[in-house]
């Protein structure tokens, strides 16, 4: 009887220890921390934050880290002016944007903008000018292009994100975005937005692209993983998560989690490149 | 002849109207049914997390509603708290002491009150934090006490009216007896009044209880976030039921993330239609010029 | 003594009411205040009727202004002939018991949250004008058709209220005369009660201007001024919602402020021109 027992009791043991949602060592950094973690800015960095976060909450019930949207701009922001604790963009916070809030960047991933349509539309190529064309509001309708007999719609983000900013600044070289552009306020309303209106075009950050939306190949690159890795495609920008002045604390061993090899593992997990 | 045929004509009009209403009402209702039924359990509310732990805080519900449903409730008590005093006194005021110059002021200033947008009123919650973290401390920012404030100054004017109208629907006869027998006009107030309206009262407070359950627009500016579980302090972010609802349908990842986007339709649409009931149960009468007038 | 308690009571009452009063009036002063460098910096004019383009310093909100007058008078257009033939057949034209039910299902509707019809019509009405209509399908249609459903209830309501206000011994005369239900509702009743309609209509577009989630998920947020029915379009409170974003110092934030201003003076005017109306109402005789 006492031999079951023990052999049982190591089994659960066993069991329960490897149970554990991901490796308990690289978490236990966390332990014994107490507060909470603010975050908010870049859209695209959210699935990452969340999954962090829930493996850190998971774990240790004093610790609570809230997540916010609201666009890269948003991030450096309220980073800038302390509302939040972590600040994300999806640009490199500008020089002055560095000096005026005293930032420390951390860049954890590399990811790529790409244009995406809806899946049932048959156009998967365009020029880097048929793509000005579109987002100026030169070209109006699927058919100059080859494809249905309907209007397009454009679809954009607001001035404050860093998707935006990106896409603009390599994709469309900077040309004007149409008035009449729908806008979205985050990455995952993009995708849902192209995904649920067959003549939406917009645009998204790689790592989000799923099977509801296409993305299309700008100049005969395809924007993938692979592609945005070698640097083929060149709408590509880093994922970053900006602390004012040096972080500490709680705030210090989240961003030290997202560049362990688990944090990476989560980054690559979710789409994007991991920069390790 | 000519006013048979436009008599006619009105009658056929309003009965099609009126089909069309109620055929807009069965689709809406249908739909939302059709869609969230299937999707209304345990798993919605709770997520993977098991549902006795979640409820006493012991394990965080990472994937359902609830804590955008404790973040609901905690608005609706703490904004409900601070507009009761001040909204309760005001209309007590009004109905009793103030001068008809006066009263007419203060109802056309609480007339605008009610009538200004509920962003608007969230750009005045989200303005005070700005300002109370660049003036005071960082620790201020938006955040559940000041959506909480800014519901307050949002469902004021319902709490107010209703005390108003209610004390001032009292029965001449009621109002005067207790002042002949020697009492002091706070002691009728007090003893008399005031218990005599309550329903009234009450019904306004049930109101504003589901105002407070269904705005979203003042929550956005003003601290709801869609990650933070069930909140922590009175200074950090929260999540809210409609602000979940209105986030799942702009970014759903999935067809069941749409599901339960449905389903908390339905919990919510529940709650503020069993928070109506009450209140039309309690006054029909006072519901009845509340609700519109609002 | 029981003086002073009474004093107390009266004055903590008092300090109540002006708590209120103040509170309205602070809110538009914060937005003054706070909006004020946008009106000195550009010219205020521009402001209201120039374009919104923040990439080239631009930060007019006349896009917004008229997609607020867009998407609310069209609501306010498809709602009236749809309150208008509900309220005909809830107080007059219709049997004792059917009224009751519909009486209680229009005071249902008022329960029903906002963001659940905005909800229901992104899935449901804005397929359906893509398809049928040729453009984006999230438009000043779409929203103005959720409006309409949203802002009814309440129109229902105020129209209501007002006819069965009328002086029920004209009605009874009219009866007696032999007027049918229709007779007495068009000739008696209505004639009566279009005034406090008005009220009422006035109140509804209210509502419809300062109305935030269906126009942020039905309209497009697009930042052109809408030209057509089918085109997307931005409201003031749609706006406010979308731009919280920015700078705190930027002008671009302080727009937001502008527009804060203008739907607190859209909405008092109409306020105001409803207590007037009233006013001059029960002076006459």
């Amino acid at each position: 009887m006492a031999k079951i027992s023990l052999r049982l009791l190591v089994f659960l043991a066993f069991f329960s220890i490897s149970a554990a949602p991901g490796m308990a060592g690289t978490l236990d950094a966390f332990k014994g921390q107490k507060g909470t973690v603010k975050i908010a800015g870049g859209t695209a960095h959210i699935p990452v934050m969340q999954e962090a976060a829930r493996r850190i909450m998971t774990l240790y019930n004093d610790i609570v880290i809230t997540i916010a949207g609201g666009g890269s701009g948003v991030g450096i922001k309220q980073v800038g002016e302390g509302l939040v604790n972590i600040g994300n963009s999806g640009r490199e916070p500008t020089p002055e944007e560095i000096r005026r809030y005293g930032l420390t960047i951390h860049r954890w991933a590399v990811d790529g903008v790409a244009v995406v349509v809806n899946p049932k539309n048959p156009i998967k190529y365009l020029t880097k000018d048929q793509l000005k064309d579109i987002f100026s509001g030169k070209i109006v309708n699927w058919t100059a292009l080859g494809g249905a007999d309907h209007l397009l719609t454009i679809y954009t983000r607001d001035e404050a994100s860093g998707t935006r900013e990106v896409f603009w600044e390599k994709a469309l070289d900077k040309g004007a975005i149409s008035t009449k552009a729908l806008f979205v306020q985050s990455n995952g309303a993009m995708k849902t937005a192209v995904a649920n209106d067959p003549y939406a075009i917009g645009y998204v950050s790689v790592g989000h692209i799923d099977k509801s939306v296409i993305p299309v190949a700008l100049n005969g690159v395809t924007p993938t993983l692979e592609t945005v890795k070698n640097g083929q495609y060149k709408v590509a920008r880093g994922l970053y998560s900006n602390t004012k002045g040096e972080p500490a604390g709680l705030t210090r061993l989240f961003i030290e989690y997202l560049f362990t090899p688990e944090g990476q593992q989560i980054v690559a997990d979710k789409g994007f490149i991991p920069v390790k | 002849m000519n006013h048979d045929f436009a008599e006619k004509m009105v009658v056929i009009f309003s009965w099609m109207m009126t089909f069309l209403l109620c055929l807009l009402v069965t689709i809406f209702l249908g739909y939302l049914l059709t869609k969230g039924l299937p999707s209304l359990g345990a798993e919605l509310i709770f997520g993977q997390a098991d549902p006795l732990k979640a409820i006493l805080g012991r394990a965080r519900v990472f994937d359902g509603i609830f804590p955008a449903i404790v973040g609901t409730l905690c608005l609706v008590v703490l904004s409900t708290a601070l507009a009761l005093p001040v909204g309760v006194g005001s209309g007590i005021y009004l109905a009793e002491y103030a001068r008809p110059g006066m009263k007419k002021l203060l109802g056309m200033l609480f007339d605008i009150l009610a009538g200004i947008p509920s962003i608007v009123i969230g750009l005045f919650g989200f303005s005070l934090a700005v300002f109370l973290h660049n003036r005071f401390s960082d620790r201020f920012a938006p955040c559940l006490l000041i959506s909480a404030l800014s519901l307050a100054v949002l469902v004021l004017p319902y709490i107010v009216r209703s005390t108003q109208t209610s004390l001032e629907e009292l029965p001449a006869r009621l109002r005067k007896t207790a002042l002949a027998l020697g009492a002091t006009k706070l002691q009728n107030i007090a003893y008399v009044l005031i218990p005599n309206a309550l329903s009234g009262i009450s019904s306004g407070i049930i109101l504003a209880i589901g105002r407070c359950a269904e705005d979203t627009a003042v929550i956005l500016l003003t601290g709801v976030v869609a990650t933070a579980g069930i909140p922590s302090s009175l200074l950090s972010p929260y999540e809210a039921l409609p602000f979940y609802i209105y986030y799942i349908s702009n970014q759903y990842m999935n067809p069941a993330e749409l599901s339960k986007g449905y389903g908390a339709c339905l919990i919510l649409l529940g709650i503020c239609a069993a928070l109506f009931m009450l209140a039309y149960g309690m006054k029909k009468q006072l519901s009845y010029r509340m609700l519109y007038r609002a | 003594m029981i003086a002073s308690r009474e004093v107390i009571a009266k004055n903590v009452f008092l300090f109540c009411a002006m708590a209120s009063a103040a509170i309205v009036l602070s809110i538009l002063l914060f937005m003054i205040a706070l909006g004020l460098p946008l009106f000195k910096g550009s010219a205020s004019f521009s402001l209201l009727t120039g374009p919104w383009a923040p990439h080239q310093g631009l930060y007019g909100i006349f896009p917004m202004i008229a997609g607020t007058l867009w998407v609310s008078f069209l609501a306010t257009i498809l709602a009236l002939p749809l309150s208008l033939g509900t309220v005909f057949v809830v107080t007059g034209l219709g049997g004792t018991r059917l009224r009751r039910i519909l009486g209680a299902l229009v005071r249902f509707m008022t329960a029903i949250p906002t963001v659940i019809y905005g909800f229901v019509g992104i899935f449901l009405l804005v397929p359906l004008i893509r398809e049928a209509g040729g453009g984006a399908g999230m438009s000043v249609l779409a929203a103005g058709i959720v409006l309409a459903i949203l802002i009814s209830p309440t129109m229902i309501l105020f129209f209501a209220d007002s006819l069965l206000a009328v002086d029920p011994s004209y009605v009874q005369a009219a009866k007696a005369l032999g007027a049918s239900r229709v007779q007495r509702l068009l000739y008696v009743m209505l004639p009566k009660a279009v005034g406090g309609m008005a009220s009422g209509f006035i109140l509804a577009l209210g509502r419809a201007l300062g109305d935030t989630l269906i126009a942020l998920m039905l309209a497009g947020n697009a930042i052109r001024a809408p030209h057509g029915f089918l085109d997307p379009a931005r409201t003031l409170t749609a706006h406010i919602a979308l731009v919280k974003a920015a700078d705190f110092d930027s002008l671009e934030f302080r727009s937001i402020f502008a527009c804060g201003i203008v739907l607190y003076l859209f909405t008092t005017a109409a306020v105001v021109t409803v207590r007037l109306m009233e006013r001059e109402r029960k002076a006459v005789p």
